[in-house]
């Protein structure tokens, strides 16, 4: 919830959802080219859209990753909105300060402006991991501001290292595959969006979205934007670098995910969920898993078990949808 | 008071000196930040067929530095290349095919044949003397 | 007064301890613990955002400023912070969007939140957290030891110490001031022992409001956070720029001693008070032999040389109220006077040079290129929290006296509790 009087929360005007993608593409850009992020790099497609979707009134937070260090090397900045570097600690707690100055400033009458949409901008790590408490307490607080996990699976800034949402069977610099360790990670990855939503069950806007779906992203950012209090948006942002593929593959990889039923796009509100991608069948894991060099090393029974995990998870969700057999 | 403690103070060069707690200015909407030029990592250009294509923006939105732009009224697209990478997405996010990978060296103004293109400002002013 | 001519000085000494500028001060007069001073100082203030999460002992601080809030006479956003790393970290975001912040904390709190000091002082972001001093786990002691604030001397905030709640409710308000002076915009640590001064209530008197607000004015932070105004906070730098921004934050905590000169003088002059900008000597005018103290403790040792001038003993205290900026050659003129110091720590350093605590350290500088020393020591006093009492005290007048006599000390530290028992 917010404090603010009502005829200030009046002032917080809307963003209008996209219609359709000619729609998306007229809108100003406020993540401008000149930024030293990998070529093809999902997570800037990914802040690129978020700021075209977020417009002018809008700060946002980069916790350290590679929305960071790649966007801010050096001392300049691609962003065309104010932005502010946090730790990797602390994207939740900035924007909740950020969120309490403005709600002060307006009441007190110090700040004669209006309401401007709060956005951080943090990686899986920074959501999920190290920056899960302070994530949580954003939303558990309601602040006003929108929390946006760009979820590349690992901690990619570093080098590629794992992080609490990288997959079962993932090569990274601290799970590589061996005579021990045959499937390279052995541990299932945190369901962070679905984590948040049961342990905020007042937070009242939760999206899942992916760069392979634009405009559905897009309007899932204004969505969050409009809302009171505190919501949160999870990106699935393909690391071209990270998970082995070619940079012109990025978008591809990003559809298989939610073809195969192992990255779901989903709304959820009025303690409902909704989801945009509802095929007759999910293709099997096996076609996302084969285009990534970061899952190469493993064997059939390594598939199977990935494949159950993801059956396990749409049958957890309440997804009837089958599965295509290999 | 200040004269005494003055001798523990930097003096701070005016050409080296950054901005207060290293705040800087954002660029404008739609612009570019010219401190960080990427067209120089190309190794392939991305070339569309206007004939093949339908103006459907699938192109605009798949790249990540939004170097693909609509020109000439907005009724074709085309690409800023001093800070396009060549990564290839908006060339697989077209839905006819209508976008060419084509390498650099086929082109005259390839980026293997720039001198001192694509410099950081601080670095060209190194090489300005030769 | 640091200035001003040594007869002047001499006949305020005189003044002082006859206790006639007592009561110069107008005002309201309260009965306020160190909390409770600082709680009606923010609320004067008129701060904006504050970020709590409780630990002990400056907890009761938050609790006050939360029922300030709710009864409607300051209008506060409370933030609840889940930990104290998230409270400097809101006070952090708070501050980059233009609010007065505060947040606070004692002991092991204000070691998580280490991470964000420095990036909260390299930001120029003029916020104010409160520290009750507590001695650092182990063992969970509740009591005062200065580790805890004293360990962040590194980060870049400006760091001060309170003896009484009267000066606790001075400082809130003068550290705001010279943290927000657009010559220094750095964050401030406002510390005051836990429990001595933090829970025991003194008299606190309290100006209007309207004199408040004539010597603090609102926050102005032109490069805050704004859509209006979109700028980018803290992006990486240029290799072979760092040095250039360590120097700029260097001479930002040099830029303060005049500000700091200029903003206690003023208080001064508009409240009727008489501190010193940065150190009180007390009793020093003809002494040979001083204890040099911070914080709260300092209180008891004005008593405890009181007692053994009444005796004949030479000695006197000089107390900073700074650790951050030290005023080092203001300390030097000062100290070079006397034959020898003994530094009262209630801190510890384990393995530092001379295994002194950690005030003896910064003393030893200062004093280092003065061609004539004096006898330097330190007394370990207070740790674990604990009272330092009067005949500790006298414990340390003799240790002083003998080594301004000899010239030398046996030991570079004496404990209290080993060496003098």
């Amino acid at each position: 919830m917010t404090t603010l009087l009502e005829e200030q929360v009046q002032a917080k005007v809307d963003l209008p959802l996209l219609q359709n993608i000619h729609k998306a593409v007229a809108l100003d850009e406020y993540y401008v080219m000149g930024h030293r992020t990998c070529a093809g790099c999902g997570p800037a497609l990914s802040y690129r859209l978020a700021c075209k979707a977020a417009g002018k009134n809008s700060i946002f937070l980069g916790p350290t990753g590679c929305m960071y260090v790649a966007n801010t090397s050096y001392l300049c900045v691609p962003w065309a909105v104010p932005w502010m570097h946090t730790q990797i600690t602390d994207g939740g707690a900035v924007a909740s300060g950020i969120s309490a100055a403005y709600e002060a400033r307006i009441r007190k009458g110090k700040y004669k402006g209006t309401f401007p949409n709060i956005y951080v901008f943090a990686g899986d790590g920074g959501s999920s991991d190290i920056g899960l408490q302070a994530a949580s307490a954003m939303m558990y607080r309601d602040h006003d501001a929108i929390f946006v996990c760009y979820d590349n699976e690992c901690y990619s800034n570093t080098g590629i290292q794992t992080s609490a949402q990288t997959p079962y069977g993932a090569w990274t610099t601290f799970t590589p595959p061996g005579p021990k360790i045959p499937e390279a990670k052995k541990l299932w990855p945190k369901d962070f969006a679905r984590g948040m939503i049961a342990l905020h069950p007042g937070m009242q806007y939760t999206a899942a979205a992916s760069i392979s779906y634009p405009v559905d992203y897009m309007n899932k950012i204004r969505k969050a934007a409009n809302v009171h209090g505190a919501a949160l948006v999870h990106v699935h942002a393909i690391c071209p670098k990270g998970w082995g593929l070619r940079a012109n593959q990025v978008l591809l990889c990003g559809k298989l995910a939610v073809e195969c039923g192992t990255f779901h796009l989903f709304e959820y509100e009025n303690g409902e969920y909704t989801y945009q991608y509802q095929p007759k069948a999910f293709k099997p894991v096996t076609e996302y898993l084969k285009i990534q060099d970061r899952f190469a090393h493993l064997k059939p029974e390594h598939h199977q078990k990935i494949q159950e995990f993801i059956n396990q998870g749409l049958k957890r969700c309440g997804i009837k949808i089958p599965v295509e057999a290999v | 008071m200040k004269e005494r403690y003055k001798k523990y103070t930097i003096e701070i060069p005016e050409e080296m000196s950054i901005p207060f707690a290293g705040i800087v200015e954002s660029p404008k909407p739609n612009g570019e930040q010219p401190l960080m030029l990427t067209g120089g990592w190309r190794i392939y250009r991305p070339v569309v067929d206007s004939e093949k294509c339908v103006m459907c923006k699938s192109c605009v939105l798949a790249c990540p530095d939004a170097t693909v732009l609509l020109v000439d009224g907005g009724n074709k697209i085309g690409f800023n290349l001093d800070y396009c990478k060549g990564c290839g997405l908006c060339t697989w996010a077209c839905p006819v095919n209508a976008i060419d990978r084509v390498p650099e060296l086929d082109f005259e103004d390839g980026v293997p044949f720039q001198d001192a293109l694509f410099l950081l400002p601080h670095v060209e002013a190194l090489y300005a003397d030769d | 007064m640091a200035n001003a001519p040594e007869d002047v000085k001499l006949k305020r000494q005189a003044e002082e301890d006859a206790g006639a500028l007592a009561d110069s001060r107008t005002g309201t007069t309260k009965f306020l613990t160190g909390l409770g001073a600082a709680a009606h100082a923010l609320k004067m203030a008129d701060i904006d955002v504050a970020s709590s999460y409780p630990i002990r002992p400056y907890t009761g601080l938050m609790m006050m400023l939360s029922m300030m809030a709710a009864r409607g006479e300051l209008d506060l956003e409370f933030v609840h912070g889940e930990g104290e790393h998230a409270q400097l970290g809101i006070a952090h975001g708070a501050s980059s969007a233009g609010a007065r912040a505060l947040t606070g904390s004692s002991g092991v709190g204000v070691m998580y939140a280490m991470e964000v000091y420095s990036p909260i002082s390299g930001g120029r972001c003029p916020l104010q957290m409160v520290i009750a001093d507590r001695t650092l786990d182990p063992p969970g002691d509740f009591g005062s030891e200065h580790t805890d604030a004293l360990s962040t001397r590194d980060q870049g905030w400006l760091l001060g110490w309170a003896h009484t709640p009267q000066e606790v409710f001075d400082n809130t308000l003068m550290f705001y001031r010279i943290g927000e002076d657009p010559r220094v915009y750095l964050p401030q640590m406002n510390c005051q022992d836990g429990y001595f001064l933090s829970h025991i209530p003194m008299k606190v008197v309290v100006p209007t409001q309207e004199e408040v607000d004539a010597f603090l004015p609102p926050l102005q932070f032109p490069d805050a956070l704004d859509p209006e105004n979109p700028l980018g906070h803290g992006p990486q730098l240029f290799p072979g720029q760092g040095h250039i921004l360590e120097a700029s934050r260097v001479n930002a905590m040099m830029g303060a001693f005049p500000v700091i000169d200029e903003v206690v003088n003023d208080f001064n002059s508009r409240f009727g008070t008489s501190y010193d900008p940065f150190v009180e000597q007390y009793k020093c005018a003809d002494a040979e032999y001083v204890l040099f103290i911070s914080g709260g403790h300092a209180y008891t040792a004005k008593f405890a040389v009181d007692h053994m001038r009444e005796k004949g003993m030479k000695i006197g205290l000089v107390r900073t109220r700074w650790v951050r900026p030290w005023p080092t050659d203001y300390l030097a003129d000062i100290l070079t006077k006397f034959k020898a110091v003994g530094v009262v720590e209630t801190n510890n350093s384990f393995g530092a040079a001379r295994q002194c605590g950690i005030l003896t350290l910064e003393v030893a500088t200062t004093l280092y290129q003065a061609p004539k020393k004096p006898v330097l020591t330190a007394f370990m006093a207070g740790l674990g929290g604990e009272v330092i009492r009067l005949d500790e005290f006298y414990y340390m007048g003799d240790v002083l006296k003998d080594a301004a006599a000899k010239g030398s000390t046996e030991r570079t530290a004496y404990w209290i509790g080993f060496h003098n028992v």
